[in-house]
């Protein structure tokens, strides 16, 4: 062993093992995020499947879905968010926790999908933000893992320091006069 | 002495056993209900306007979406409705396809009703052996149009195409794993006691109440009435097809647990009779690429796994698109007997009615 | 608030009103038989002439004249398509409803082996009481009830149609009203009570109320919601009200810095001070 320069590891690194604080928290987000169920039309079906036997979501450690805002990480929106159903994902997603993320699951959560109508929103990110679309009509349960991946990908990039400053550390200018209650129903149809 | 006090809750539309975003205002006495007042229309999307101004051949693809379970059986009532507008005399191999399709997605529309209404009162292992069965039907599908759930799989006047090679082989495993599931599903609920106590006497609903509220399919047969449009009034390949309409006469939801089991049992007869029969021939008639319609109005029912779906179309004369286009949905009906069946029971139960009702919220608020 | 379609931010989503109205019966199928045929025959008439004028030209010019025009057969119809014409009432369950309701029958005919009654407006409910009270009849289920709007129409600016079904008889009737705007029909649900869901939709989606009813008000749309959308002048794309926004405030960090300046505590999150 030592003749090709490798060491035995000594009783010390047998349990212990270094990393950055950062890294740690990330990866312990990234390989439990629990989603909040909203499901709301076809892609919902498409949800539970993937939950169920064939994909197997659990293997990812996110096959908790949570009924309760509170104890959820992640909002996947599959299906189309109409008028009337707008104001209530954006109570559910501010009850949400920090750090939360979201997956518009879906067309019609994307950018309407095939409904041009007069009741449905253009996508759900003109409500909350986004971190993973996933296109599809509805989209495919492997899509679904798929994208999933890609958000621990970026749960694995993501920066404690940032988050902290955006939180926490007030911008140049304060935006808190400014900012007045939102009316979310009449907001931007003046 | 004890003050009472009546509670309201709100139950939805974001709660894991509404099916959806169904909304329910309850005003419960402890855990008795007192008073319950639905509301729908958390996911009307407007499917009525936009087909208004699509053209007949378009309006398939928003079918689809209507009740997003069964999404073959609204293709081939949207399908009927315009060939019965226009007259359009369909291919008896396009019959007989059209017919083993419907069956097939009865089959799958069941197993997701099953496993949702067995996980809503707390038998997860049902949803995960139904889900297993149900993957073989969608590779079906697959295979067939290629997309698992909105499949848009008729045509007006017949099929795009025939089924692919090696189709009655994929169809025969299918049934064969439904076959052998079925007797699973009954050895993990038929005689388990928790699902005998949460079902018998559950969310009673008599025949003359089903009348009187519009409620057709698996819901009316398990009240002791055996009307079946497949029977009644046939249409695609159905009238040369053996089956039994199997019914109950305690209206509860363990009749009407029993009644899709046994629908189910069907539906693979009615498969296995298209697979033995299926003629040759074209799968699509001649009809010109751009429908122009007359002045005519229609109304046609067909037996979706929900219940009646009927489509209303209105044309007028010249017209590419309909003039007006409305949507008969099971689940609307059905979903407005809500009150009626939880009235004085036990909050718990309210989760098994709608579970026993089948709902699908995009075919109700539409 | 009142919300403003601008046809001139989405050109291509003009409203576009329909000039017909169409209501189908035997009789407005012959007129329109009629009318097709007035104008093949003027079409000919008029290909006659001017082929009477060329050859007369062409003889005063001493030119060889022109061919005389062919009139062509109707071509048989190559197609699986024969268009179902409405024919006069055979059925014994319409003549049965004509001899009940007598002078309020408008209309009664068959097409596509679907059976068609118009009523009177104001015999509406009458006509549903009998098809579901007589013993000849029972109609025991309202299986549909919608309604159109015809804006182009003469005398009237809706249709109601009532599918009705007997399950006994394994028959299905369709009976209709025309009314105008603001009549309020008298409500289906004093005898079916599964009207009850169905008017609401038809008074949401199209704006027509009933006189009589329970619960009348919206049940897809908000309550606050403007316009009736199945008409046909509300655009498919609507009057702006989808066209939320809250892209300004993306996590919701903004209302409760507010609220935390405010003095209330944000939701799960505790201040942090820095030391």
């Amino acid at each position: 062993m030592e003749a090709l320069g490798v060491t035995e590891p000594t009783l010390l690194e047998h349990v212990l093992m270094l990393t950055r604080v950062e890294k740690f928290m990330n990866w312990s987000r990234a390989t439990s995020v629990w989603p909040v169920t909203f499901g709301l039309a076809c892609c919902a079906i498409e949800m539970m499947a993937a939950g169920a036997s064939r994909f197997d979501f659990d293997r990812f450690g996110s096959g908790i879905f949570r009924a309760s805002p509170r104890q959820a990480d992640l909002m996947i929106v599959a299906g189309t968010v109409s008028c009337k159903m707008a104001p209530i994902l954006k109570n559910v997603w501010d009850q949400m926790p920090e750090p939360k993320w979201a997956i518009a699951l879906g067309s019609c959560a994307t950018c309407g999908g095939p409904f041009d109508s007069y009741h449905t929103i253009q996508g759900v990110d003109k409500i909350i933000p986004v971190d993973v679309y996933i296109p599809g009509c509805p989209p495919r349960p492997e899509s679904l893992l798929y994208g999933f991946m890609k958000l621990q990908d970026k749960i694995m990039s993501s920066s404690l320091a940032d988050k902290y400053r955006e939180l926490f550390e007030p911008p140049a200018q304060s935006p808190i006069e400014s900012v007045e209650p939102i009316d979310l129903i009449h907001e931007g149809s003046q | 002495m004890f003050k009472s006090q009546e509670m309201e809750i709100n139950m939805g539309p974001q709660h894991p056993s509404t099916h959806g975003v169904l909304r329910l205002k309850l005003r419960l006495d402890g855990e008795t209900v007192k008073y319950c007042y639905p509301v729908i229309g958390y996911l009307h999307r407007g499917i009525e306007k936009i087909c208004e101004n699509k053209a007949f051949f378009q309006g398939q693809v928003w079918t689809d979406r209507l009740d997003y379970c069964s999404a073959i059986s609204n293709n081939l009532g949207w399908a009927e409705a315009v060939e019965k507008l226009f007259g359009i005399t369909v291919p008896r191999r396009a019959q007989y396809l059209r017919t083993m399709l419907n069956e097939l997605n009865r089959l799958n529309s069941h197993l997701v009703w099953l496993a949702t209404h067995a996980m809503d009162i707390g038998a997860l292992t049902v949803f995960l052996y139904c889900f297993r069965d149900r993957e073989k039907i969608l590779d079906i599908f697959e295979a067939f149009c290629g997309s698992r759930l909105t499949t848009t799989a008729m045509r007006i006047g017949g099929l795009l195409e025939d089924v692919p090679e090696g189709f009655d082989k994929m169809v025969k495993d299918a049934l064969h794993a439904v076959r052998t599931g079925l007797v699973e599903y009954e050895t993990l609920l038929s005689e388990n006691r928790i699902w005998l106590k949460r079902t018998v006497g559950v969310a009673k609903l008599n025949a003359d109440d089903c009348m009187a509220y519009g409620i057709t399919g698996p819901m009316l047969r398990a009240a002791g009435i055996a009307y079946d449009i497949r029977k009644a009034h046939p249409y695609a390949a159905y009238g040369e097809m053996q089956f039994d309409v199997p019914t109950r006469p305690e209206a509860d939801t363990y009749a009407r647990y029993l009644v899709r089991l046994e629908e189910m049992r069907q539906s693979v007869r009615i498969i296995e009779q298209c697979l033995e029969g299926l003629p040759e021939g074209p799968v699509m008639a001649k009809i010109p690429k751009v429908l122009k319609s007359e002045v005519g109005e229609v109304y046609h029912p067909t037996e979706a796994p929900k219940g009646e779906i009927g489509f209303y179309l209105v044309s007028e004369k010249g017209g590419a698109n309909p003039y007006r286009f409305h949507v008969r949905a099971p689940g609307f009906f059905n979903a407005q007997a809500i009150p009626l069946m939880v009235q004085d029971s036990l909050v718990a139960d309210v989760i098994a009615t709608i579970g026993t009702l089948d709902i699908v919220l995009g075919e109700i608020d539409r | 608030m009142s919300h403003v379609h601008d046809p001139k931010a989405a050109p291509n989503r003009k409203i576009n009103l329909p000039k017909t109205a169409p209501v189908p019966s035997p009789g407005a199928h012959a007129a329109d038989v009629k009318a097709t045929q007035a104008a093949e025959e003027a079409k000919w008439q008029k290909t006659l002439a001017d082929y009477e004028i060329a050859r007369a030209n062409a003889i005063s010019e001493g030119k060889e004249p022109p061919k005389p025009p062919v009139r062509h057969a109707v071509k048989a119809d190559a197609h699986d398509m024969r268009w179902p014409v409405p024919v006069e009432a055979q059925d014994p369950d319409l003549h049965r409803l004509r001899e009940l309701l007598g002078g309020a029958v408008e209309e009664c005919f068959e097409q596509a082996g679907e059976l068609v009654c118009q009523v009177k407006k104001e015999a509406i409910l009458d006509a549903l009481t009998i098809c579901n009270q007589d013993v000849a009849l029972r109609y025991e289920m309202l299986a549909d009830m919608t309604a159109t709007h015809y804006p182009g129409g003469w005398g009237f600016n809706f249709s109601i149609v009532y599918h009705l079904t007997c399950i006994r008889r394994r028959k299905r009737l369709r009976l209709r009203i025309l009314i105008l705007e603001g009549f309020e029909p008298e409500s289906a649900t004093q005898v079916y009570p599964g009207a009850n869901w169905l008017e609401r939709e038809i008074y949401d989606m199209l704006g027509v109320r009933f006189a009589n009813h329970p619960d009348m008000t919206r049940i897809l749309c908000s309550e606050e919601w403007e316009g009736h959308p199945l008409r046909k002048d509300y655009p498919a794309v609507g009057l702006g009200q989808r066209d939320i926004d809250c892209r300004e405030d993306r996590s919701g960090v903004l209302t409760r810095k507010t609220m935390e300046a405010a003095g209330h505590l944000g939701i799960n999150l505790k201040p942090l001070k820095a030391e």
